[in-house]
């Protein structure tokens, strides 16, 4: 008798789901099992989609099959993949640093890159735009938000500087204006966090719906 | 080593931070991407193996928790040899996707929520000031106004995205940029190599 694939799908939804949710009564050895497997699983699974995706496309298949162009790009590559096989070992765990400056030097630049276009000049960009009224649906409604939005963006920056001065009795003491926004920083921190937390509340108890619904589902397939 | 490490890091970080500015430079900002990308994943298998190592010495020292460490090294073989030979496309391997990563995504998810709920409990009972009691009313006031109110548009349609798209919408772009600016100096310092997280200090 054949068994679908969709049937064992299933049932081992169905067997890992308990194993996971017996840790709401503790750390048992049932958690353990379902958590053990999943990272072995999950390591095992990574390490062949690296493999399909990125090491045999771009690394191997231009070596053997690819034109000189092809063979002198990969060379590089393949050379500093070669000092990172060093780092296996610590006696030579040295020759892999060369490898690990490269791509800790282009995740710099790229953070660096990310930061500036992805971030800020975005962010800054937006806050002002909801200054331009000309294109508001409602001038007024656009205006009020525009000032919430700014000064809390202000006030949340304020809170995270920690330049103080010397007072005449020898304790640290912010400029006064900075202390205010840094108190309004403060309540919009706290009422970002609050609609965080309630996004991933409410995210996390979509999950665990979910997964309940899923038994029903797999049951009521019998 | 050491000097070589730092003008790998200044040079090619450099190179790729230019990229961003002049657009002639974009091609070589590409390729030298790329080769990052391989030796990313190239990282990630010698990561597996390592794994592979600290579990195989602990079967091997038979330490108390061996029995899982077995457990995890079968699954994780089995797992990369039938993806090794039938490709992470394949309906074997979307079927052990679907039956074993996600179902555990989502359970330690959903366990989340009990976690979540605990520490606001513990929040309200531990720390009582103006941030906790803001921050808490707040989760209340967005968890509540996500239920369906057939009856009252009000709530839901305008007082939930007053508070997440105005009110939080200022503290969510000031956590942003500082920590973009955070991020920025934190490459800086290592494309000046005053920072050296591959090592060689």
């Amino acid at each position: 008798m054949l068994i679908s694939v969709d049937l064992i799908t299933g049932a081992l939804s169905f067997l890992f789901t308990v194993l996971i949710f017996s840790y709401l009564l503790g750390d048992n050895p049932l958690f353990r099992i379902g958590s053990y497997i999943f990272v072995g699983v999950t390591a095992g699974y990574v390490a062949a989609v690296a493999m399909w995706q990125v090491v045999y496309p771009q690394l191997l298949y231009p070596l053997v099959y690819g034109s000189m162009v092809d063979r002198i790009l990969v060379f590089f590559p393949l050379l500093l993949t070669g000092f990172l096989f060093m780092k296996i070992s610590p006696r030579t765990s040295y020759l892999g640093t060369p490898a690990m400056a490269y791509v800790a030097g282009i995740s710099a630049a790229v953070t660096v890159g990310g930061a500036v276009l992805g971030t800020i000049f975005p962010q800054t960009l937006a806050t002002i735009d909801i200054f331009d009224l000309a294109r508001a649906n409602s001038p007024f409604a656009s205006l009020v938000s525009g000032v919430i939005i700014l000064v809390s963006l202000v006030g949340t920056l304020a809170y995270f500087h920690f330049g103080a001065r010397v007072t005449s009795d020898g304790t640290l003491r912010r400029f006064v204006v900075i202390e205010l926004l840094s108190w309004v920083g403060r309540i919009s921190i706290a009422i970002t966090l609050g609609v965080l937390f309630a996004g991933v509340l409410l995210a996390s108890l979509t999950a665990f719906i979910e997964r309940i619904a899923s038994w029903s589902i797999f049951f009521s397939s019998f | 080593m050491k000097v070589i490490s730092a003008a790998f890091a200044i040079a090619f970080g450099l190179l790729v931070l230019a990229g961003y500015f002049i657009p002639a430079l974009a091609p070589i900002q590409a390729v030298l991407i790329k080769w990052a990308g391989i030796l990313l994943a190239v990282s990630a298998l010698i990561g597996v193996f390592n794994l592979v190592i600290v579990h195989g010495e602990k079967i091997r020292s038979r330490e108390k928790s061996n029995a899982y460490s077995t457990l995890l090294l079968i699954s994780l073989l089995l797992t990369f040899v039938f993806g090794l030979a039938l490709g992470p496309g394949h309906p074997i391997m979307q079927g052990v996707v679907n039956g074993v990563i996600l179902p555990v995504e989502a359970s330690l998810m959903a366990i989340l929520s009990v976690t979540l709920l605990y520490a606001a409990i513990r929040l309200l009972r531990r720390r009582v000031d103006v941030m906790s009691v803001v921050f808490l009313l707040t989760v209340l006031l967005i968890v509540a106004l996500s239920l369906p109110f057939a009856g009252i548009p009000l709530l839901g349609d305008v007082l939930r995205p007053w508070i997440t798209q105005v009110w939080a919408m200022g503290g969510a772009r000031g956590i942003l940029i500082g920590v973009a600016l955070g991020a920025l100096t934190t490459g800086l310092r290592v494309l000046l190599a005053m920072d050296r997280p591959y090592g060689g200090k």
